[in-house]
């Protein structure tokens, strides 16, 4: 039968429980873990999701149960069946989250998660408002026409967002290796979180770090080179609002200023992309920065 | 109760614990003000901002709130403290410069972003003109 209820919901205590001991700890070893403001912007971020999820929520249930009318097998409740959808939810995670990154209108619903400079639990809670808008679930609930009932994929979808949660601390360091090479951790998350450019556009897995293996965009966290958090331009402001639209503002003041052939590259290509190569993509800062750290070692060569 | 009675109630909870988190944050004292330490601090944080920018020079604001980091093309970078981290923004065309004895300050043309003044002391003059060559080569 489907759970009739959200597992989220009954994780909101325990976020919130975590996120004390996280500050009680950050107030030992780093106090600028957390910064008011900060934390203050990303809840709100948080809170507003939400909402928006239960305005929207019942129109990608509707489009998923559609799916699953016309579906190609039928999957049914055995155990088994919650497994596979759990691992195929996490690999069709991977590639919205993916997509996300590499085209400008899902960056655009999915910037304001990336735009803090913290990275604390409450970053985790730093979420779209827009994603419904940006058509986000597209990537998901194509399982319900492979016939998995939509409401076991929203269960596992709720799964997949809670496990992501306590991912995003620097209260833990490197867990056992054998848990560091199958599952996503605080450390491969940092990773992703960074705009260093050795680190940046990696990592892109939800629960099990595999799919970024298998797939070539895995990078491990290293020390030589610590980790520094938020978007290629910071935002420099808490305005929430700001956080939540700004990049559907710099799209829409892009797609006017453009000439017209350019236009949709705006909305499809990477972010940073531009028609006359005045910005950079995340390509261009790693190869710059490749170029950099070559010339500093034929310097020290010589 | 009805539904969207039980979604309005959650909704004040939300927001009741996110302003009782921030506030308890604040009240642990987490958190604080950046400072730019000195001139070679500025220029990495230049070169986090834009990776090559390659900072030869810098004015610095006597209270290391911000920055301003000249590199060899004459390209300036803004940085100024943002709560305990740092945000940067390359001088253009959409700035606008006022100069006051020792201090300069900084409008960007993004109003989030804000003015950024600077103590720059005897300085400021020379960053001031250093701007409005900026300006006029639009």
């Amino acid at each position: 039968m489907p759970p009739s209820f959200s597992p989220v919901d009954f994780a909101i205590p325990a976020f919130i429980l975590l996120i004390l001991i996280e500050m009680v700890v950050a107030r030992r070893r780093d106090p600028t873990r957390y910064e008011a403001r900060d934390t203050l912007t990303s809840l709100l971020l948080g809170t507003g999701s939400t909402v928006a999820s239960v305005l929207t929520g019942g129109i990608i249930f509707g489009l998923a149960l559609w799916l699953y009318e016309h579906r190609l097998f039928d999957m049914g409740w055995a155990w088994w069946a919650w497994a596979l959808c759990f691992v195929l939810d996490d690999l069709a995670y991977y590639w919205a989250h993916r997509t996300g990154h590499r085209v400008r209108w899902f960056w655009a619903a999915h910037v304001n998660h990336h735009s803090s400079q913290h990275y604390n639990l409450s970053t985790a809670l730093r979420q779209t408002w827009t994603g419904f808008f940006a058509l986000s679930f597209i990537f998901r609930i194509p399982l319900a026409l492979i016939g998995f009932h939509p409401a076991m994929i929203i269960f596992c979808g709720a799964l997949n967002l809670i496990y992501q949660f306590w991912i995003h601390t620097e209260a833990i360091g490197r867990l056992p290796a054998w848990f560091e090479a199958v599952m996503n951790t605080p450390s491969h998350h940092r990773v992703h979180h960074a705009v260093n450019p050795r680190y940046l556009d990696r990592n892109y897995a939800g629960v099990f770090i595999i799919w970024d293996r298998m797939l070539g965009t895995f990078v491990r966290e290293e020390d030589s080179d610590p980790v520094r958090y938020g978007i290629v331009k910071q935002l420099g402001s808490f305005n929430i609002l700001w956080a939540a639209f700004h990049e559907w503002i710099g799209i829409a003041r892009d797609l006017w200023a453009a000439p017209w052939r350019y236009k949709l590259g705006y909305l499809w290509r990477e972010p940073g992309w531009t028609h006359d190569g005045s910005r950079l993509t995340s390509g261009m800062i790693r190869a710059r920065w490749r170029d950099a750290e070559r010339s500093a070692d034929q310097l020290s060569e010589s | 109760m009805m539904d969207w009675q039980i979604e309005a109630l959650k909704l004040a909870g939300s927001l009741l614990a996110v302003f009782a988190v921030a506030w308890l944050v604040s009240k642990m004292r987490l958190g604080g003000e950046a400072r730019i330490r000195d001139a070679a601090h500025a220029i990495q944080l230049a070169e986090d901002a834009e990776v090559g920018f390659g900072g030869v020079e810098v004015g610095l604001d006597r209270a290391g709130y911000a920055a301003l980091v000249r590199n060899a093309a004459g390209r300036q970078m803004l940085i100024r403290a943002h709560g305990v981290q740092f945000a940067a923004r390359e001088v253009d065309t959409g700035f606008s410069g006022r100069l006051d004895k020792e201090y300069l300050t900084l409008t960007a043309p993004e109003r989030t972003f804000g003015s950024v003044t600077l103590r720059l002391g005897k300085d400021a003059g020379l960053w001031a003109s250093r701007m409005r060559d900026v300006t006029r080569s639009a």
